[in-house]
């Protein structure tokens, strides 16, 4: 599961999702093949209501496509077993959310440790790489702080390190600049940019922000569902 | 952390909510103490008597309730009995009697001063009966009613000096009281009638022999030894009023078991939001319901210490405003509480949990 050295970290084959929605289908994915490999970042641009999230949620397995295959580190998403779906999304993965997501009634250190607790990381090894990771994106010195006192862009790139922290290979941002103002979100893209080329890590970013297109190894656009 | 945290952020509903689950259990905890109290005092009489065997009237099984009336001559019988060392004639009867401001029932017992068998279980102030003119009162009744050794007692057509106050004889709802078997009579006004006899037996002999002899002779009697005498009221004082003790502790409990239910999904709801994240970032499955059950126990424990603060305080308290609730608590009390509390912490988390299943990662992206 490889091309030109780099290994495929998710794949949707063939993949249409329809929901039911008050009785009607709404075809929110239509025949989507679509992959991500490490070192890469991948931009999938799209309106609202193109389905981008819904492609960031099939990739990350927390729903099944209607029809076709979503492949994750290899494996058919069917053929795992909903406790090994979510250590991947612990230990392998990392998600960036537009509304940072952080938990309110904790300090950053331990929104940034909490997911390595998931991944079964020791906890002294989990505070040492918050600790590095934080540095790393320019919030160390906030990690006894709540995140109810930081600044937006502060929070988005706790976001981050707590999407990296814990060595994932797979980040799924879903309009990761959408609450901040330009320079800070393009600071967060760059960030990223940065760890997908220092790291390998692959990176899919779904945003109607066609300002990220310049950070991005390759561009998908989503329109009604259909990948083009 | 995270269950300790989201408690601590609310700390004025988590000190409510604490107090309120120490409020049911020092219900409970009060509840097993009157009714251990009680259970105890009602037979602590019998316990302690030096009989070996109790003789009562046909079919009358107990001293707490029902009604014995035996002839004296049946004492003359009883004496016959080989192995029997000696007896003591006693009389019960319950008496209204004038109190400072007010009337007020006890279960009077007739004794013969001179053996000391049949009087009060345990002396706490004054003495014993030394004429027929005096009486000894249950401790709280006398505090109850603000009396003293020394003070004058009407009861029917006879005035008594309290010679001295006793413990052991509160059965709550009502207290012994000791004169003597004289003036019992005097009182009833009957002179040749008693409610049982007392028998002390011969050392090395065997009390169930000697009651069995004692039926031989006088098949009319209901003859016990004291084991299933004292196990006989033990049965009296746990029936009748002292159940619904127990029913109030279970429906305290059912409260409690409510509250902390409330109070858990209230915290589910508002941790929503948080949930749906651990869920979209990978927590294991049974990370959230621990984080429920921490705070279940978190709570509950909160609330035990509270209780556990608060309850000797409030028992003496209570039994300053009413000397003659009878309450006794112990460890094991405790412990059968804690053990409750355990159980309701468990029970209390069902429904937040089933709430909790409904939460699920994808209201992250929407």
């Amino acid at each position: 599961m490889s091309s030109d050295n780099k290994i495929i970290t998710a794949e949707l084959a063939g993949v249409t999702k329809i929901f039911s929605r008050s009785g009607n289908d709404v075809v929110a994915l239509n025949n989507v093949t679509f992959k991500t490999v490490t070192g890469e970042m991948v931009l999938l641009l799209g309106p609202s209501g193109s389905g981008k999230t819904t492609l960031l949620t099939l990739l990350a397995g927390l729903q099944q496509p209607t029809l076709g295959d979503v492949f994750i580190f290899g494996k058919r998403v069917q053929d795992y077993r909903q406790a090994e779906l979510q250590k991947i999304r612990a230990s392998r993965m990392g998600f960036i959310f537009q509304t940072f997501c952080l938990l309110d009634s904790l300090r950053v250190i331990d929104n940034v440790t909490l997911v390595m607790k998931f991944a079964g990381i020791l906890p002294g090894k989990a505070k040492e790489n918050a600790v590095d990771c934080l540095e790393r994106f320019g919030v160390g010195h906030l990690k006894n702080e709540f995140p109810g006192k930081l600044s937006q862009g502060e929070k988005q790139r706790v976001a981050v390190a707590r999407a990296i922290a814990g060595g994932a290979s797979l980040i799924l941002a879903d309009e990761p600049t959408g609450s901040l103002p330009t320079e800070q979100g393009m600071a967060i893209i760059e960030f990223l940019h940065k760890s997908v080329k220092s790291d390998g890590i692959s990176v899919t970013i779904a945003s109607h922000d066609e300002r990220i297109s310049k950070y991005a190894d390759r561009i998908v656009h989503l329109r009604d569902g259909i990948l083009s | 952390m995270y269950a300790f945290k989201t408690l601590a952020n609310q700390y004025v509903r988590f000190i409510i909510t604490a107090i309120g689950i120490a409020l049911c259990l020092m219900l409970m905890l009060f509840l097993l103490a009157i009714y251990y109290g009680v259970s105890d005092a009602s037979v602590r009489y019998v316990r302690e008597s030096e009989a070996d065997i109790w003789i009562l009237q046909r079919h009358a099984a107990n001293l707490l309730r029902g009604t014995s009336l035996l002839s004296t001559r049946h004492g003359e019988i009883i004496k016959q009995v080989d192995g029997v060392r000696s007896i003591a004639p006693i009389l019960f009867f319950t008496a209204t009697v004038n109190v400072p401001d007010n009337t007020a029932s006890m279960h009077l017992v007739g004794y013969d001063p001179s053996t000391g068998k049949g009087g009060p279980p345990e002396m706490v102030a004054g003495d014993t009966l030394q004429n027929d003119d005096q009486i000894i009162l249950d401790y709280t009744f006398a505090a109850k009613y603000k009396l003293k050794v020394g003070d004058k007692l009407p009861i029917r057509d006879d005035t008594l000096t309290v010679a001295g106050l006793c413990d052991g004889t509160n059965l709550f709802v009502i207290q012994f009281a000791f004169i003597t078997l004289n003036k019992a009579r005097q009182l009833l006004g009957f002179q040749s009638i008693l409610s049982c006899y007392q028998v002390m037996v011969n050392s090395g002999s065997d009390p169930l022999a000697v009651a069995a002899k004692i039926r031989s002779v006088s098949p009319d009697l209901a003859v016990y030894d004291k084991v299933t005498f004292l196990n006989n009221n033990i049965h009296e004082a746990e029936t009748g009023v002292m159940p619904l003790l127990y029913v109030v502790a279970l429906i305290g409990a059912v409260v409690l078991t409510a509250l902390l239910s409330l109070i858990l999904s209230v915290y589910v709801l508002e941790q929503q939001k948080d949930y749906a994240i651990m869920k979209a970032l990978g927590a294991p499955t049974k990370f959230i319901p621990g984080i429920v059950i921490e705070q279940a126990l978190m709570l509950a424990a909160s609330g035990l210490i509270i209780a556990l603060l608060l309850f000797n305080p409030m028992l003496n308290a209570v039994k300053r405003f009413s000397p003659t609730i009878s309450a006794e608590s112990s460890f094991s009390q405790v412990l059968l509480v804690a053990a409750g509390l355990i159980i309701i912490s468990f029970l209390s988390t069902i429904l937040p949990l089933l709430r909790q299943r409904r939460i699920y990662p994808l209201d992250v992206f929407r």
